[in-house]
């Protein structure tokens, strides 16, 4: 069996307003599109995804909060409604997924290996948070290539910053050993907004564009600065900046899927691709590759 | 009409999964005493606010009809299921909606198929109405509200279910202190996770049994940090706020601890 490998990672934010813009068969609500530049972006980025031909999507969602150790999707089938409980106005998702089993076993044994603690969910009736969800179909509609799904344990919200995101160091490691023992050719996907400064209440037409916008100049200065670094591929600046990032703009990084895939992938001192940015309720989104086989 | 009940309940899922483990044995027999008092009390309809139904835009309220469903946590899966059913009075539910704006706070109505009902209102549900005798009004935890905001959303709640006629129970749910195991433990090795913890929960429960309502307060914002308390306790400003002038004292039930966290049935007298 051929040494399994990382071929890209993407930044792939999981506002559910991007599925409802769109209007996909599984979704109940309709709207009249809108956050069409991020929509666009993950057009983009799915024409990627075309060309890669990844064996496996892994994504790691804010949204699958676990307290005791690092989780991972461990059913072969996972269906059901999953809905948003924050905009179940927006999201109300008929999903239908296949695991990549082998790939998420090997993940956690790795894991547990390196020292965390993991666990593989078993359960068949486990409803699938919307995060892991919003950037599955975001990234690929089609759903066609099997997935890992990992959860975000919430250590860098209850230990300390700088230690919670050192265990996702120790989880994107492990991560890249099991892929290389498996023999896949992996696709990571990090379902982090950037700055996460929102607005508190909702327009009366959620896709009215007039209304959207950053929600805090601060937090859009800061998102730019670090798209801006990622862009000439800055990755020690930018992991260096981090901390600061995510206490001042409230960014969603903190929930450790930026350093997880980062930490995969090596850390690699690569231009990223920026397919777009954009505000979502007034959150900073972007939408990234980082195509590895361009470097190997 | 009146307040009939008011109860604090942990909403951890691990008593109702696994009865059996001897350390949580407690909590369960709690849990059976204030379902007897609650059927006692012959209510209209049960107020719950859970610390887990977490909003962010709005106050939400559910206003389906009736939710049932089965409901898988995110974090104890593998001991089991959670089948759940609830009627919903969405009378009291809508008349709540129309009335925070009068707080400064706007309100939305849930009503759709297949919304993720919270963990801490279906195990309370279930051990408090296991035959789904009591309609219920949930509203969410709106993590930008702080103690005093959510101490009068729930004199709101009591002041409509008043209004409306009803004999209402009010129920926060939620847990004490709030650190966690981040190993995996054996059930039945269960303890709360540091004397510390158990010291600062032992003086909330006798403050909760003292009654004087400034005092607790007083306490609980200091607490509330040093023990890490679930969502700074905001499910007790709830009960409190529903209580108002009312609040004389309550009565532990039981206490324990839920995966090192602290866990309390706790009956307010009336």
């Amino acid at each position: 069996m051929a040494t399994g490998k990382i071929l890209a990672g993407f930044l792939a934010p999981h506002p559910p307003h991007l599925v409802y813009g769109e209007n996909p068969p599984q979704n109940e609500p309709r709207s009249r599109g809108g956050w069409e530049p991020l929509r666009w972006a993950y057009e983009r980025a799915r024409q990627s995804i075309e060309r890669l031909k990844p064996d496996v999507l892994l994504v790691h969602s804010p949204h699958w909060v676990t307290q005791v150790g690092h989780h991972f999707l461990g059913v072969p089938h996972l269906s059901g409604k999953s809905v948003d409980p924050i905009f179940p106005n927006l999201f109300r998702y008929n999903f239908d997924l296949t695991v990549d089993v082998e790939l998420a076993e090997a993940c956690c044994e790795e894991a547990r290996a390196a020292g965390l603690v993991g666990k593989m969910m078993r359960n068949p009736k486990f409803r699938v948070d919307y995060g892991t969800i919003t950037t599955l179909h975001m990234i690929r509609p089609q759903w066609d290539i099997p997935v890992v799904g990992l959860s975000a344990n919430n250590s860098p919200y209850y230990l300390n910053m700088e230690d919670g995101l050192g265990e996702m160091a120790t989880l994107g490691a492990a991560t890249r050993r099991a892929i290389e023992r498996s023999g896949r050719r992996a696709v990571l996907l990090a379902s982090n907004t950037l700055c996460h400064w929102h607005f508190h209440e909702e327009p009366a037409i959620p896709e009215d564009m007039s209304r959207e916008h950053p929600q805090s100049y601060d937090g859009y200065l800061w998102d730019m600065r670090i798209i801006e670094l990622l862009r000439q591929g800055r990755t020690r600046e930018v992991f260096e900046l981090l901390p600061d990032f995510i206490r001042e703009a409230f960014a969603e990084v903190k929930s450790g899927a930026f350093t997880w895939m980062f930490s995969a992938m090596g850390y690699p001192e690569m231009p990223g691709e920026l397919h777009g940015y954009g505000t979502v309720i007034g959150t900073g989104n972007a939408v990234m590759e980082w195509d590895l086989t361009r470097v190997a | 009409m009146s307040l009939v009940a008011a109860f604090l309940v942990p909403g951890s899922p691990l008593p109702l999964l696994r009865p059996e483990v001897p350390v949580w044995a407690g909590l369960v027999a709690a849990h059976a005493q204030a379902a007897a008092a609650l059927a006692e009390a012959r209510p209209d309809v049960l107020i719950l606010y859970s610390t887990q139904w977490l909003a962010v835009l709005d106050e939400l309220w559910q206003t389906r009809p009736r939710v049932q469903g089965v409901h898988v946590d995110e974090n104890w899966y593998e001991f089991g299921d959670l089948p759940f059913d609830l009627r919903v009075d969405t009378e009291l539910a809508q008349a709540c909606i129309e009335a925070t704006p009068a707080l400064g706070v706007r309100s939305k109505g849930v009503d759709y198929d297949g919304f993720p009902i919270d963990t801490g209102t279906i195990v309370a549900s279930s051990f408090l109405d296991p035959a789904h005798r009591y309609p219920v009004v949930i509203a969410a935890n709106n993590l930008y509200h702080d103690w005093q905001r959510t101490e009068a959303l729930g004199a709101l709640a009591a002041a409509q279910a008043a209004r409306l006629g009803r004999r209402y129970a009010v129920i926060g749910i939620g847990g004490l202190s709030g650190t966690l195991f981040r190993h995996e433990i054996e059930p039945a090795s269960d303890h709360i996770a540091s004397t510390a913890d158990d010291a600062l929960n032992q003086q909330l429960l006798a403050r909760l049994a003292a009654g004087d309502a400034p005092a607790l307060r007083a306490f609980v914002a200091d607490y509330a940090a040093s023990a890490r308390a679930d969502m700074g306790m905001k499910h007790l400003a709830f009960v409190l706020g529903a209580l108002g002038e009312a609040y004389r004292g309550a009565t532990t039930l039981g206490y324990g601890p839920a995966y090192g966290s602290g866990a309390a049935v706790v009956r307010f007298t009336l």
